[in-house]
């Protein structure tokens, strides 16, 4: 194998890690961060469990019971995923912690003001009790911290090598 | 440098004389009562012991000189009496100097110097005996099986007991001095084709950049020039007090700093979930040593979330939930605001642990009873406090104790009453902001170019399954790689054992 094709080849192989990395981080981002949503679901910090990503199938009856919870924390690490891809895609090049949390609040953003017309059951944010808006949006926050910083971090180490250690 | 003597490069008289009265000048032989010149005649040839007698072992001292003293009857006069001297001193470790700079820095290490008349060099002899205690296991790591031997305030000591767990010809113990006054040694020790290179260099630089007149707190001074700490509360180095704990370090690619005159080594780098480990869960087979490790993160999230949370649900009742009814005081049967009650036993609490670590053994048992029934029971009679206040303060301050790093426990008191202030002050709000802002401060804490919540953010699911499982050896192939190791497998791959 000449030197070009085995640089090659290990760059292909560096790729796929960097890609199951990414799915992984999805899976435990979504995961970690709605399974803690329903433990303040239950304890009513907050009106909505992670069932509220069921809501735009409007078969679910989504604020009942806890298997449909647990539903939702499935259905979330899988939609994660595709939310940690598309952070890989836009932002990952850029190391700043304040980044992914801002990805974060976007997201949320998009679920309760843009996305919350047509989701049945979701009030108006003006509705929600300051409750229920910080608890949703503490997640949110770090949700996309977790996302964002793990891919941004795991990319740009691979990149600078040499990392020094200054405290600068 | 102010502080730093001028004659730093005074030659060694060839005229003994000489020598005796510069020493007299600079180190105050005469005036100290510990340092001091012993003249003698050996071989027609004046020669003078330069001592510092509170540092050396007399016993040692008086063998070589007794060699010494035997040299009469076995040699002519006129040979060359230096090399027959150096020839004659019993001892491994013989080195000659040329500085009286020198003379006066080993002199004052406890090593004797001796000059002899009509030579320029001097000859240094290791004869240091450190006051200082036998090893004994560690208060703060306590195993119930393992070895029990701990640091002690020695480096040499020290260095010896990692030494014999790690014979490895790569392992380096690298020596500086600190402190211009003190002397003190530090000592970087790590694998020398394991540990990062970059690390290394960074540490030896800005340990070399200390310029201080001593180090008296030892290791914690060295930490806090070496990590810019601030005002934050978290420790971002671990210590330890255990050779074992320290060596499985050294193996792990980490770079420790031993510090004499300190029992407890440095560990370099250090995240958060280095504090939430105990050389306890790797002597249990590893099925109870993650048990182990999973009633210490409960205990460690009891002693920070507990309260807030109980705090937060009772002061909003229309927040508490159905199957959580029965917490709570009910009908304000209670005299004071639940939020001075619960910081009240908070410092109650801290104020009876810092009285037992000062109390002697002998009335500490008073100490206990006093806290106990009086503070505990008859508060509550009198109606100081509610039951439950005294119950959820007593578990997250066992969950303290339980704590496996004593810094990590009182970072995460102040924190846990930050949060019952906010709480109180903003409700669930507060607690959720609270919550956020903290993982979000930790997050950001770098030392060393070390995120501090490695390996849970940034996500790297092997080394988080290795914090929440406690593998077994065998199957812990792989070096962390927050320690950047130049070698990453601790075992060859395929393993045919």
């Amino acid at each position: 194998m000449s030197k070009q094709s085995q640089s090659e080849h290990k760059k292909n192989q560096r790729k796929i890690i960097t890609y199951i990395r990414v799915a992984i981080i999805g899976i435990f981002g979504g995961g970690i961060w709605s399974l803690l949503g329903f433990v303040f679901y239950t304890l009513n910090f907050s009106k909505f469990g992670p069932a509220l990503i069921l809501a735009p199938f409007p078969a679910y009856h989504w604020k009942e019971s806890v298997g449909k919870q647990f539903l939702g924390i499935l259905l979330i690490c899988i939609v994660s995923i595709f939310i940690a891809f598309a952070y890989k895609l836009t932002l990952s090049r850029i190391k700043n912690l304040w980044i992914s949390v801002g990805f974060g609040l976007v997201l949320w953003v998009i679920v309760f003001y843009i996305l919350q017309p047509w989701i049945s059951g979701l009030d108006p944010v003006t509705e929600l009790g300051k409750n229920t808006i910080s608890t949703t949006l503490c997640l949110y926050a770090l949700y996309g911290l977790f996302v964002g910083y793990s891919i941004s971090f795991d990319i740009n180490s691979h990149e600078d090598e040499d990392t020094d250690y200054s405290n600068e | 440098m102010p502080l730093k003597a001028e004659n730093d490069k005074e030659q060694i008289k060839k005229r003994i004389k000489e020598n005796k009265t510069y020493l007299e000048e600079r180190v105050g032989v005469g005036t100290s009562f510990d340092v001091g010149v012993r003249e003698m005649k050996i071989l027609g040839q004046q020669i003078e012991v330069v001592y510092c007698n509170s540092l050396v072992d007399s016993l040692s001292v008086i063998e070589l000189l007794r060699e010494l003293l035997r040299l009469v009857d076995l040699h002519k006069t006129g040979t060359d009496v230096k090399e027959v001297i150096k020839n004659h001193l019993a001892h491994e470790q013989v080195t000659e100097i040329k500085t009286l700079d020198e003379a006066v820095d080993n002199m004052l290490s406890g090593l004797i110097v001796i000059f002899i008349d009509g030579q320029s060099i001097g000859l240094v002899v290791d004869t240091r005996h450190y006051p200082g205690r036998q090893p004994a296991e560690p208060d703060i790591e306590r195993v119930v099986r393992g070895s029990k031997d701990g640091f002690t305030e020695n480096i040499i000591e020290n260095i010896g007991l990692i030494r014999r767990r790690i014979r490895d010809e790569r392992f380096r113990t690298e020596m500086l001095k600190v402190g211009e006054r003190s002397k003190t040694d530090v000592s970087l020790i790590y694998l020398k084709d394991v540990a990062d290179p970059g690390l290394v260099k960074a540490l030896k630089k800005e340990i070399k950049k200390i310029e201080v007149d001593g180090i008296p707190m030892a290791d914690k001074t060295i930490e806090e020039f070496v990590i810019k700490q601030g005002l934050n509360p978290y420790p971002l180095v671990r210590y330890t007090e255990r050779p074992d704990v320290a060596a499985a370090h050294i193996l792990e690619g980490h770079v420790l700093v031993v510090c004499d005159t300190s029992p407890s080594i440095i560990i370099f780098p250090t995240t958060f979930f280095h504090h939430v480990q105990h050389a306890e869960e790797y002597r249990q087979t590893p099925v109870v040593g993650g048990f182990l490790r999973w009633s210490r993160f409960i205990a460690i999230l009891l002693s920070i979330f507990l309260v807030p949370l109980w705090l937060v649900l009772v002061m909003n009742p229309d927040v508490l939930p159905d199957w959580l009814n029965f917490l709570g005081p009910g009908k304000k049967d209670y005299h004071l605001p639940i939020v001075l009650q619960i910081l009240m036993a908070e410092v109650g609490i801290e104020i009876i642990r810092m009285a037992a670590v000062h109390t002697p053994t002998s009335l500490s048992t008073a100490l206990g009873l006093i806290a106990a029934v009086l503070i505990g029971q008859i508060a509550v009679q009198v109606g100081v406090f509610i039951p439950e206040v005294i119950l959820y303060s007593s578990v997250s301050a066992i969950g303290a104790f339980a704590t496996p790093s004593y810094e990590l426990s009182e970072a995460n008191k102040i924190i846990r009453i930050l949060l019952i202030i906010i709480v109180a002050i903003f409700g669930v709000p507060g607690f959720m902001f609270g919550m956020t802002l903290l993982i979000l401060y930790l997050a950001r804490v770098k030392n060393l170019n070390t995120p501090f919540l490695w390996p849970f953010i940034p996500f790297y699911p092997v080394a988080m399954f290795n914090v929440f499982v406690r593998t077994s050896l065998p199957l812990a192939r792989i070096r962390p790689s927050i320690v950047r190791p130049q070698n990453k497998l601790r075992q060859p791959k395929e393993n045919n054992g």
